[in-house]
């Protein structure tokens, strides 16, 4: 009993007093916690005297956040830009998609290197609301004294002037009306008339996949959403599936969009029917801002994959904040042969532009004629 | 000594008891049976206080069921029930019931009332211009207290629009309902369509608006910046401007490379500009519309 | 007088009637309290006009109606609201709710049990968003003070319903007895 009650006594005073050592005494300034200091970070190299080292200390200053040690390695070709902007090209800005990521892995290769410079190509996979993205970089590195730089010749975006513009553009604002003592029949508003023009399905890698275009034939906005029911030969279904966010939601009247909607894991030769349902409800809807679509182009990237890129063009006076591009693919009859889509990781500012690359199987490549680019918009605040 | 059927029978005084005692028994049950008796009204209508009369005499329990109506209360036979107007709002079939020992009770119905109310369905809310059998009208007439008035009766139709003659139609009631159908007009606009049955009426619209784009035709010119395009004023085929908001699909080629970008209607015109170099080929798209092809030679 | 055999005898098919009696008479008193089944719905929809009723819409119907009365029923035998459960709408949701509080305030049930429909469409919409059919509806009517039974018939009563399209069902919006059609 009393060597239990010692013993007892023993473990809650070492406890306190860890306790005591760990919130009271000093903090471990550097390195991962469970990492010896003085020590390298796991990943990090203290030595960074090949290319793909310096590219790689690089990029973890960039998943970690170190703006400052990230800053510092990189070698300005415009010597304007400022830390700032690096930060902000990494970082995101302005409620863009970037801003909500965080870079989740990487992985370098070597292009081609000498003794004094090289190019890498880094895949970069970025964690973000919407998924993961992946984005495919060439970096180009320098050797200065016994150090690798990483070259930072990103050309800081045109500096709109100053204006006001005006907004003319319709919007449409939706008023329930009294419910109480409404008579039957008097509050009659039917929802918008929309209609699917095309449905193809089609296997993929992954699964089935069925998708076209839906039009609003109406006058008023719509909220649509497309499903497809996946029935097999004794007339049950396999499995149900939505669009999700591979079609514009908010059709204007007589917009175009495309959808797809993807069943993975089942096989195409099991399916015997597709029943399609679209669901359009009234909303709310303004017709700014105005998105063009520039120079649109198909041509294999220097990866070879097949790539529709182009710039989004943003003609309006007001923040894009995520900009989502879709596009549906035709064949030389018109029919829609796939939809791809992507999303733009910087906001798209007034009067200004910004890339976009949408991916096309390869298997496609060859079937595809013609093309269609929309382009869906997600802004943070809605004037 | 045993008492059998057969004694009782051959004895003449216990055999004359019993027949009386069974006449007795019969003349009570009658009578009692005449007593308790319910009078209820051949007619009634919606919304009107009715008397019901019971013979008979002594106190009793009277229940009225009906549709929502529950009531019971203690009453004095021989006397008249009266049921006040706010019992019999509803048409329906009524039980007047009243209960003594045993209970008795009688049948009625309640008609409605006068109309008082119509309830007018008209579909749909927006409806392209020029097309047959778009407009569809429902009319059942209701009176003061919600009861469906199915006696005949003749509703007027009355469909108006702007720089259009006043249609109207009678239609009789069926069913208590009356309905119609009608084509759009050809202007775009509010169509005033109005159900009435004697002084009730009850009015909805109709938005008429632009059928699908007509003869779309675009026009352009080279801009610093690229193109600027923009449609003729855009209209149906019966020259209704089609409606703000619209989205018009500009798309220019150049080579393999294209630029579109969707611009709304404002003001029956849509343009856009789009930025792209060397001689273009535009063309111009609303919903599955096409419109002509413009070609604009590089500066 | 019985001998002793016939004694054993007559005590064992007596005990072996008293067990069928007392089986019978349960039988009785299961059969006299047994479960109301639930309504019976036909539905002619042959004459509906201007526009035909679909077949999964009959069959909504049909189901709906059932519903319907199947709650109604419920309501008013326990006094409450509850069972209602979403399926009348406008002036039959209101009506009835008056009624299940008139009949609670003084003490009344009612109870509609073996109930039979013959259902008519005799109206059908342009765009379908309203109904009107005639119910030839058969049942026992039991009415109750407490637990005394104030009036029972075998009824036949004729109802003019109107029925709208909701969300996932078919909605009772007006019941109306009529003397006929």
């Amino acid at each position: 009993m009393k060597r239990t009650l010692a013993l007892v006594i023993i473990i809650v005073g070492v406890t306190a007093v860890l306790l005591v050592v760990g919130l009271k005494g000093p903090g471990i300034s550097t390195g991962t916690i469970g990492v010896a200091s003085g020590s390298a970070l796991p990943g990090f190299s203290a030595n960074v005297s090949t290319p793909e080292q310096a590219l790689g200390n690089f990029l973890l200053d960039v998943q970690k956040r170190n703006w400052d040690r990230a800053f510092s390695v990189v070698e300005r070709t415009n010597s304007s830009a400022t830390e700032q902007e690096f930060t902000q090209e990494w970082m995101g800005t302005n409620g863009g998609l970037r801003a909500f990521s965080g870079l989740e892995k990487y992985d370098a290769r070597p292009l081609h290197a000498t003794d004094s410079e090289a190019q890498m190509r880094a895949r970069l996979e970025w964690a973000t609301p919407v998924g993961p993205v992946e984005d495919v970089r060439d970096f180009h590195l320098v050797k200065r004294g016994d150090q690798w730089k990483v070259i930072w010749d990103e050309t800081p975006a045109p500096n709109v002037p100053a204006q006001v513009i005006p907004v003319n553009y319709l919007r449409w604002d939706l008023v329930s009306g009294n419910a109480a003592g409404s008579e039957w029949g008097s509050r009659n508003v039917d929802g918008p008339h929309v209609r699917i023009v095309s449905m193809n399905a089609v296997d993929s890698a992954e699964g089935s996949v069925v998708m076209g275009e839906v039009v609003n034939e109406d006058t008023i906005p719509a909220f649509v959403n497309v499903n497809a029911t996946l029935v097999d030969a004794s007339g049950n279904a396999i499995d149900d599936e939505s669009s999700f966010d591979k079609i514009i939601h908010v059709l204007l009247p007589k917009q175009v969009s495309p959808y797809r909607i993807d069943f993975p894991h089942i096989d195409l030769s099991k399916v015997k029917n597709v029943r399609m349902d679209v669901k359009a409800t009234l909303v709310p809807a303004s017709s700014d801002p105005v998105i063009g679509v520039m120079n649109q182009k198909l041509d294999a990237d220097a990866q070879g994959h097949s790539v529709l890129h182009g710039e989004l063009m943003n003609e309006s006076g007001q923040t894009v904040n995520i900009p989502h591009v879709i596009v549906s693919f035709y064949d030389n009859n018109g029919k829609v042969v796939w939809v791809s889509d992507g999303y733009v990781e910087q906001a798209l500012l007034p009067q200004s532009s910004e890339p976009f690359a949408v991916e096309l199987p390869k298997s496609l490549a060859g079937k595809v004629q013609n093309f269609h680019v929309v382009v869906n918009e997600y802004t943070l605040q809605k004037s | 000594m045993s008492w059998s059927m057969n004694t009782l029978c051959r004895n003449h005084s216990v055999r004359n008891t019993l027949i009386l005692g069974l006449g007795v028994v019969a003349l009570a049950a009658v009578a009692l049976s005449q007593t308790l008796n319910v009078r209820v009204p051949s007619a009634a209508v919606a919304g009107e206080s009715i008397w019901i009369g019971t013979t008979g005499s002594g106190s009793a329990t009277f229940y009225l069921i009906g549709p929502t109506v529950s009531l019971k209360h203690d009453v004095q036979l021989g006397s008249e029930i009266v049921v006040p107007s706010k019992q019999t709002e509803i048409a329906g079939q009524y039980k007047a019931v009243v209960c003594v020992d045993h209970c008795q009770s009688a049948d009625f119905y309640v008609a409605p009332a006068k109309p008082a109310s119509l309830t007018f369905l008209v579909h749909p809310s927006r409806v392209p211009v020029g097309q047959n059998d778009a407009i569809s009208g429902v009319a059942l007439a209701f009176d003061e207290f919600g009861n469906l008035i199915f006696e005949p009766s003749t509703v007027d139709f009355q469909l108006a629009a702007k720089g259009s003659a006043l249609t109207t139609r009678s239609v009789q009631t069926q069913n208590g309902i009356a309905w119609f159908r009608a084509p759009s007009g050809k202007a775009a606009g509010a169509l005033q369509v109005t159900a009435s049955l004697h002084d009730v009426s009850a009015r909805r619209v109709v938005q008429q608006v632009a059928s699908d784009p007509c003869n779309l035709r675009i026009k352009g010119q080279r801009t610093p910046k690229g193109v600027l395009v923009e449609t003729e004023p855009i209209r149906d085929c019966a020259g209704n401007p089609v409606p703000d908001g619209t989205v018009v699909t500009f798309t220019a080629k150049n080579g393999n490379e294209i630029s579109t970008v969707d611009a709304p209607v404002k003001q029956d015109v849509a343009r856009a500009q789009i930025q792209a170099k060397g001689t273009l080929v535009v063309s111009a798209a609303s919903g599955v519309v096409m419109g002509n092809e413009l070609r604009l030679e590089a500066q | 007088m019985l001998r002793r055999a016939d004694k054993s005898y007559a005590r064992a098919f007596c005990s072996r009637g008293m067990l069928w009696l007392v089986g019978g008479v349960l039988l009785a008193a299961l059969g006299c309290f047994a479960t109301d089944t639930a309504p019976q719905v036909v539905l002619d929809a042959t004459k509906a006009a201007p526009r035909t009723v679909e077949a999964l819409t009959q069959r909504s119907i049909v189901r709906d109606y059932r519903f319907a009365w199947t709650n109604l029923s419920e309501a008013l035998a326990s006094n409450s609201a509850n069972p209602l459960n979403g399926l009348f709408e406008g002036t039959a949701s209101s009506w009835l709710h008056d009624e299940i509080s008139n009949q609670l305030k003084n003490g009344l049930t009612s109870r509609y049990l073996n109930q039979n429909h013959k259902l008519e469409v005799v109206f059908y919409a342009p765009e379908g968003d309203v109904m009107e059919l005639h119910d030839t509806a058969e049942y026992d009517l039991e009415v109750l003070d407490g637990n005394k039974s104030i009036h029972s018939e075998h009824a036949v009563v004729h109802y003019i319903v109107l029925m709208t399209p909701g969300a996932d069902r078919w909605v009772v919006r007006q019941i109306q007895s009529v003397p006929h059609f």
